[in-house]
């Protein structure tokens, strides 16, 4: 029988590339630090030892670090809800946005934004909170509408009601701004969404969903192969087809409802790492999915080192970013496939 | 080993299957025949559970409703028609599947059971050297090979079959049936299989349920069921003869 | 019923027509207005306008500050200054401009950015009889455009003029003494952390009025607005910080808020507290108060040595 599980040298590799692109862009950044400097300061910090470089040490420990971490953390969490929703749903173009839960969670912080709805100490915890509530409401009314429309929730259900839910988020979002106009200018800001400002208080919540979803998703390896094999098939071999649905969908809610608060909502990566993943490793998902947490950081580590560095000191939005090289990725899998 | 007692599914107006019972024992392979739309299908379907149902299905004796997944998989296998499996897995990974049930918990790797099971059926099916072929590449039958290598190694007690020759050629029919068939020499299985083909029917099955209409017309052993004056009032014509036509064109061949 | 939708078609074309035969008449006399708006269009009045709908803040502002204020008949959401202009029926602007509003409310101007303009938006306006005046002020300079602009207008020049040279003279003053010697820097916030950090570079009020203080922009690299990397305010070390972000609750402001930013602490304007909030956009709004907002940022600075 063939290796199921990540052999311990595909493991090493992934692990090796995913740190050296977290030592690049720790020690790349809008502000030139050299690799002498950016060395001592990681020494020191390490060692602790007072820093000789306030500045540098500053911008390394206080702001550019907690990004990366940030960063790495979103992306990992992204290409693993890509990848546990395409299998569950056996489409290859399903993802937290296409189900509606990113959008779902989307509003949820901007109706945290337009009420005021906030924790005076943690500013963000007023939207983490809002956004993983709606995230969750909305998954679990896309659940009752399609329970209730077809009783094997199938698919094509699933993924209809995914659209029509987004449209119909997207004009309560509206309809919120209407609302709240002098909240305006901050609802703007906000969909424009930014990995500015993140903390190593953002890197330890998206840390901790992470362990905590991430580990449930893991855990649903057998039965996501399942599913992707077909819906059938999962029932037919003894899975506990609603339960293990619940299961992903409510793990997938609370993690994408975490990175939209912090990030915002970042297309493309949790639709293309998992696709140019299997190619690599294939779609056994004991496989497909610690390989779709390394692939989705360092896809998101190098987009956004591109938008801090690349007009600097400009900073671009990720998501044009992640848009763009996700765009391009995407025909070139595709061009593959045709030919292959 | 499978009681079904007032068996009815209803979609909204309509009835799919109305109080239908029947019973099938060790050993047996029973038939479910009647033309479309008499829903042959929808019983099997809730039989596996995967169609909402009213009235009693008991497996072993015990009421299917209230078995867990895995335990119920243990003892019904199920085989239907069209399969498309979204991903490329290989045909080992597919077959591989079928132990779902059987390995306990999620942490038990590592199953030396599971192992011999899988290379078991592959071999019985034929396909112990296709094991690492991408299933995307396999045509139909080889296909359905595959599927029906994995519900041997799911390794149930009663094994429900939807018309799993359709679309199939001849050489694929003959190969899934006889396998069937040799399965179910083993003490202790029992086969149910919606079929369209009378002949195959007649050919396999050592009993059989004649459906028109969600009702059930005849059941009772095969050779009885399976005659000229139930069939000909359920088909509407003349079955024998057009059978009898189609094959005399093979005399003195 | 067809026949009286003809009817009204009929009678609206003629009251065009008609409307356009008076246009004519009107600029042949000596009466007449004529202006250059800031896209450059040619647009003439026949006499000072007393209906007029402004579509951005600034030129709400500048009305009220002519003393042009009750003409004002409909007005962009977003104008908040001075208080009694909520009294105005408030009009969609920006992509979701609202045409039929703004008919309805029959102005004889309408006053917009080019930001908010489509040229199909602005034919139906002419169509309607409609004058379209573009105010589009980047600099102080295109303030002073701007108001001399609206005052011809309202045929208000002498109030437009009194309010340019009281803004001249502030600044004037600023200058003549400046705050700082060339070397101190300012950071303008305009958006929070929170949704990414943006800022005005060079090209823009905010840096103009920098440079009358004596400070430097620390993004004067930078044109126009933008966003920009956290790690490079921290780089840039600056010694005050302005902020016009709407940021802050009940319980905090802006001031507090980026004074409790991790890592920022080693910005000389953090250790000092030298951050400044003007939380009612005299300083991010291209209009007369701009003379205020310098001033008040003025008197910070020099209340900061």
């Amino acid at each position: 029988m063939k290796q199921e599980h990540f052999r311990a040298w595909e493991f090493a590799a992934f692990s090796a590339v995913t740190l050296a692109a977290l030592c690049l862009c720790v020690c790349v950044g809008s502000v030139n630090i050299s690799l002498k400097d950016t060395l001592l300061v990681l020494k020191n910090a390490v060692a602790g030892l007072p820093q000789g470089n306030a500045t540098a040490s500053t911008i390394l420990l206080s702001v550019r670090l907690p990004r990366v971490l940030c960063v790495a953390l979103s992306g990992a969490s992204l290409a693993l809800c890509g990848a546990a929703m395409q299998g569950l749903l056996k489409n290859p173009l399903a993802d937290s946005s296409t189900l509606g839960v990113s959008s779902g969670a989307a509003l949820g912080a901007v109706v945290a934004i337009a009420f005021g709805i906030q924790l005076p100490a943690l500013p963000i915890a007023g939207t983490m909170g809002t956004a993983i509530v709606f995230a969750f409401a909305s998954m679990l009314g896309i659940l009752a509408l399609a329970y209730k429309l077809d009783y094997s929730l199938s698919t094509n259900t699933i993924i209809l009601i995914g659209v029509v839910f987004s449209m119909f988020v997207s004009s309560a979002m509206s309809v919120v701004i209407t609302f709240a106009a002098d909240k305006v200018q901050q609802i703007t800001f906000w969909t424009m969404g930014s990995l500015q400002g993140s903390s190593y208080f953002n890197a330890a919540v998206l840390g901790v969903t992470l362990l905590l979803c991430g580990g449930v998703i893991l855990l649903q390896s057998r039965e996501l192969n399942a599913f992707a094999v077909g819906e059938d098939t999962a029932n037919h071999i003894g899975v506990h087809v609603r339960r293990t649905k619940l299961l992903v969908l409510i793990a997938v809610s609370v993690l994408i409802g975490v990175c939209v608060s912090i990030g915002g909502t970042i297309a493309f990566v949790g639709l293309i790492t998992p696709h140019g993943v299997r190619l690599l490793v294939g779609p056994n998902h004991k496989r497909l999915l610690p390989a779709s947490c390394f692939s989705g950081m360092i896809f998101l580590l190098l987009a956004d080192l591109i938008a801090r560095t690349i007009l600097k000191p400009v900073e671009l939005p990720i998501g044009v970013v992640t848009s763009f090289i996700g765009a391009v990725v995407f025909v070139l899998i595709f061009y593959r496939a045709r030919k292959g | 080993m499978l009681e079904v007692k007032d068996l009815s599914v209803r979609y909204g107006q309509h009835t799919i299957l109305d109080r239908v019972g029947f019973s099938v024992r060790e050993g047996q392979w029973l038939m479910i025949v009647g033309p479309n739309g008499a829903g042959k299908s929808t019983a099997l379907s809730a039989i596996s559970q995967t169609a909402p149902y009213t009235g009693k299905i008991l497996l072993g004796g015990r009421d299917s409703a209230k078995w867990k997944p895995a335990a119920r998989a243990k003892y019904v296998g199920v085989l239907t028609q069209n399969h498309h499996v979204g991903y490329s897995f290989s045909v080992g990974e597919v077959v591989k599947l079928g132990r779902y049930a059987h390995s306990a918990g999620m942490f038990s790797a590592k199953n030396s059971d599971d192992a011999q099971a899988v290379e078991r059926a592959l071999e019985i099916t034929g396909l112990t050297a296709q094991q690492g072929q991408n299933v995307l590449t396999l045509s139909g039958g080889e296909l359905q090979r595959v599927f029906l290598a994995q519900v041997f190694a799911q390794n149930p007690k009663l094994l429900l079959l939807d018309e799993p020759t359709n679309h199939l050629d001849l050489v694929y029919q003959k190969q899934i049936f006889s396998l069937v068939s040799q399965w179910l020499k083993q003490p202790g299985r029992a086969v149910v299989s919606v079929v369209h083909d009378l002949s195959l029917a007649r050919a396999y099955g050592s009993h059989a349920l004649l459906l028109h209409q969600g009702r059930c017309v005849s059941q009772g052993e095969a050779k009885s069921v399976l005659r000229a004056e139930n069939l000909n009032a359920v088909y509407q014509m003349d079955v024998p003869a057009w059978m009898q036509g189609l094959f005399a064109q093979w005399q003195g061949e | 019923m067809k026949r009286i939708l003809a009817l009204i078609l009929a009678l609206s074309l003629a009251l065009t027509l008609f409307a356009g035969c008076k246009q004519e008449d009107a600029s042949a006399q000596s009466g007449a207005i004529t202006v250059t708006d800031m896209a450059g269009r040619t647009i003439t009045l026949n006499e000072p306008a007393t209906r007029v709908v402004a579509l951005t803040a600034s030129d709400c502002e500048i009305l009220y500050a002519i003393g042009a204020g009750e003409t004002l008949v409909g007005r962009g959401e977003f104008c908040d200054y001075p208080p009694q202009v909520s009294e105005v029926e408030s009009v969609q602007s920006g992509y979701d401009t609202n045409i039929e509003q703004i008919i309805a409310l029959a102005p004889q101007v309408l006053l917009m950015s080019t930001m908010a303009q489509s040229e199909a938006q602005v034919k139906q306006l002419e169509d309607a009889g409609i004058r379209v005046v573009v105010s589009d002020a980047k600099d102080i300079a295109g303030v002073y455009t701007a108001i001399e602009l609206i005052g011809k207008l309202m045929g208000k020049e002498a109030d437009a003029a009194a309010v340019i040279s009281g803004m001249q003279q502030t600044f004037a003053e600023i200058s003549a003494n400046p705050a700082g010697d060339g070397t101190q820097t300012i950071y303008f916030e305009v958006s929070p952390l929170e949704y990414g950090l943006w800022t005005a570079g060079s090209g823009t009020f905010m840096d103009e009025i920098a440079v009358m203080m004596g400070l430097k922009n620390c993004f004067a690299d930078v044109s126009g607005w933008a966003e920009i990397s956290e790690e490079q305010v921290i780089a840039r070390n600056p010694d005050y910080i302005v902020t016009v972000s709407p940021m802050g609750g009940a319980d905090f402001t802006p001031e507090q808020e980026i004074m409790g930013r991790a890592g920022w602490e080693t910005i000389t304007a953090v250790q000092n507290a030298a951050i400044f909030n003007l939380p009612d956009n005299e300083l991010s709004r291209p209009a007369n108060r701009l003379a205020d907002g310098a001033k008040l940022l003025y008197d910070f600075i020099t209340a900061q040595k």
